[in-house]
Parts: C-alpha cells; sequence; structure tokens
C-alpha cells in the first residue's frame, strides 16, 4: 500500500472546522437540556408522592383486597371440606372391610 | 435477583455526582467537536446539515452519557460519539432517499455536493479523491473518513463500525486498494 497515496488522503480528507457559532448554540442547548430535565424530575417526585397518597385514601381501591381475602377464605374453607369427606370415605371402606371379614360363610 | 445493587442509581439533579457528570460532558463535547463536526460534514456534504446532525448527535450522547461512560470502562468515547453520528448520518440518508422528489421548477438551488472547493483549495488531484471516495461502497467510505480526516486507528474504527479488528484492517486495505485504482482509472482516460 503506498504511503504516498496515504498522504494525498490525509491531504484531502482534512478535518473540518466546526463554525464558531455551533459552539456556543451547543452549550445553550445542554444548559437548557439539563435544566428542563432536574425540572421535569423534581415534579415528578412531587407528583409521584401525591398520586401515591391519594392512591391510599382512595376507597374504591380497598375493594380489591377484600375481594382477594374472601376468595382466599372460600378455598381455603373448600379444601377443608373437600379432604374431610375424602377422609370420611376411606374410614367407612375400612370399617366395611373388616366386617366383611367376619362374616360366616355359608 | 435483583440487580439494583449492580446499577447506580442517576445523578440527583444539582448533587455534586450530577455537576461532575456535566463537567466531564463538556470535556468530552470540547475534544471531540471537531471529529463530529469533520465526519458529519464528510457524511452529508455541506455545512448546514452538518451542524444539526453534529447538534443531534452530542444531545443523544448527553442523554446516556453517564451509562455510556460506566460501560466504557475508562475506554475512550470518541467511538462512540462517532457511532451516535454514524446512525443518526444514516437516518439522514434513508429519510433523503424516502422524500419526493420536488419539481424542478420549484427546487432551490442544490448545495455543493461536499463543498469541495473549499476544503481541496483547488488542487486537482485532492478533489478526485473526494469524488472518487464517493463512489466507494458506504462502509469503505466511512472507514476512510475515520482513518484520514479523524485520525482513529484500527481498534477506534473497528468499535465505532461495530466490527473486529481485523475485519476493519481488511475493510481499510480494501478502501485504499479501490480508491487508488478508481483513481489510477480516471487518470488513464484522460
Amino acid at each position: 500500500m503506498s504511503t504516498e497515496f496515504e498522504h494525498l488522503l490525509e491531504d484531502a480528507l482534512r478535518p473540518i472546522e466546526p463554525p464558531e457559532t455551533l459552539s456556543g448554540r451547543l452549550e445553550q442547548t445542554f444548559t437548557s437540556v439539563s435544566q428542563a430535565a432536574a425540572d421535569e424530575l423534581s415534579a415528578w417526585v412531587d407528583e409521584l408522592e401525591e398520586s401515591e397518597l391519594a392512591s391510599l385514601r382512595e376507597p374504591r381501591n380497598w375493594v380489591r383486597p377484600v375481594v382477594a381475602g374472601v376468595a382466599g377464605g372460600v378455598a381455603t374453607g373448600a379444601l377443608v371440606v373437600f379432604e374431610a369427606r375424602r377422609r370420611g370415605r376411606r374410614s367407612r371402606r375400612r370399617i366395611r372391610s373388616a366386617a366383611s371379614g367376619f362374616r360366616p360363610r355359608i | 435477583m435483583s440487580t439494583e445493587a449492580e446499577v447506580p442509581a442517576p445523578a440527583a439533579p444539582d448533587s455534586p455526582a450530577k455537576a461532575e457528570l456535566d463537567k466531564a460532558f463538556s470535556d468530552l463535547y470540547r475534544a471531540h467537536l471537531r471529529d463530529v463536526y469533520s465526519y458529519a460534514y464528510y457524511r452529508v456534504g455541506n455545512h448546514h446539515d452538518a451542524e444539526d446532525l453534529t447538534e443531534q448527535a452530542f444531545l443523544q450522547a448527553y442523554r446516556h452519557f453517564e451509562r455510556a461512560r460506566r460501560e466504557s470502562d475508562g475506554r475512550p468515547l470518541r467511538p462512540w460519539l462517532i457511532r451516535i453520528a454514524h446512525n443518526l448520518a444514516s437516518n439522514y440518508h434513508r429519510d433523503r432517499s424516502r422524500r419526493p422528489q420536488t419539481p424542478l421548477e420549484n427546487a432551490d438551488p442544490i448545495p455543493a455536493r461536499h463543498g469541495t472547493e473549499a476544503v481541496v483549495e483547488g488542487r486537482e488531484e485532492l478533489r478526485s479523491v473526494i469524488e472518487n471516495l464517493d463512489s466507494l461502497p458506504v462502509d469503505r467510505r466511512e472507514a476512510l473518513i475515520m482513518r484520514f480526516a479523524l485520525g482513529m486507528d484500527n481498534r477506534e474504527i473497528a468499535r465505532a463500525l461495530g466490527r473486529t479488528d481485523g475485519a476493519t484492517k481488511v475493510l481499510i486495505h480494501r478502501a485504499i486498494k479501490q480508491l487508488q485504482e478508481q483513481m489510477e482509472g480516471d487518470g488513464d482516460e484522460h
């Protein structure tokens, strides 16, 4: 690869100086973006705290936990009844088979 | 498992950490404004769009600077900046190609591609380099801009283009070879 050709490329592709106005404009943009972000963040934090408190005070939001509790209670009750019936059936079977052992043969 | 403990919270506004971050960004911006601008200029070919593209690139960089600094692990951030400019330039060219053509009678004068005269100050050979550069495939053209206009080394170019060091070396070699052959072909024609 020719070094001479690379020198030609370096010469042709010289860095381009940005206009002076661009630098000032960019600095101004960064300052305003930074300030806007800071303002936005504080406003957002305030809003978040207020909305959380409002959410706790709202009675409509109490319904869900109550419904969840009732549904859980019903499901537990159903399980207890089912288990009790299953045990009852098993003990009746055991008594029946014990009784059949004593039945006199004809 | 939570990853919250591994990711530092963003710097709060008006905190010393934020001030330090802004100072670091300001240093980065001052150090690389010319690089990003040069890259943008050689990609879009006029000062107006190059200014817009540079501004957008630094704004994007500003938004993600905290994370980039954390993840760069002390490595230079110039390839990251140039990569942002590269993506924006690709969007710029894609948008231009989709834009409906303006009827000729309503068209404004088109700015001279690359402002060649101003850049090469009339030297025919240098003008020919710029013109032939335009006909190279985009990745080869970009690699040459990064190498010769920005003075980036192979590793930096590889990071900016998202390629391996080896692939980048080959890319630059082929780009120079193709450009040289094209220019020799032009010379033979005259």
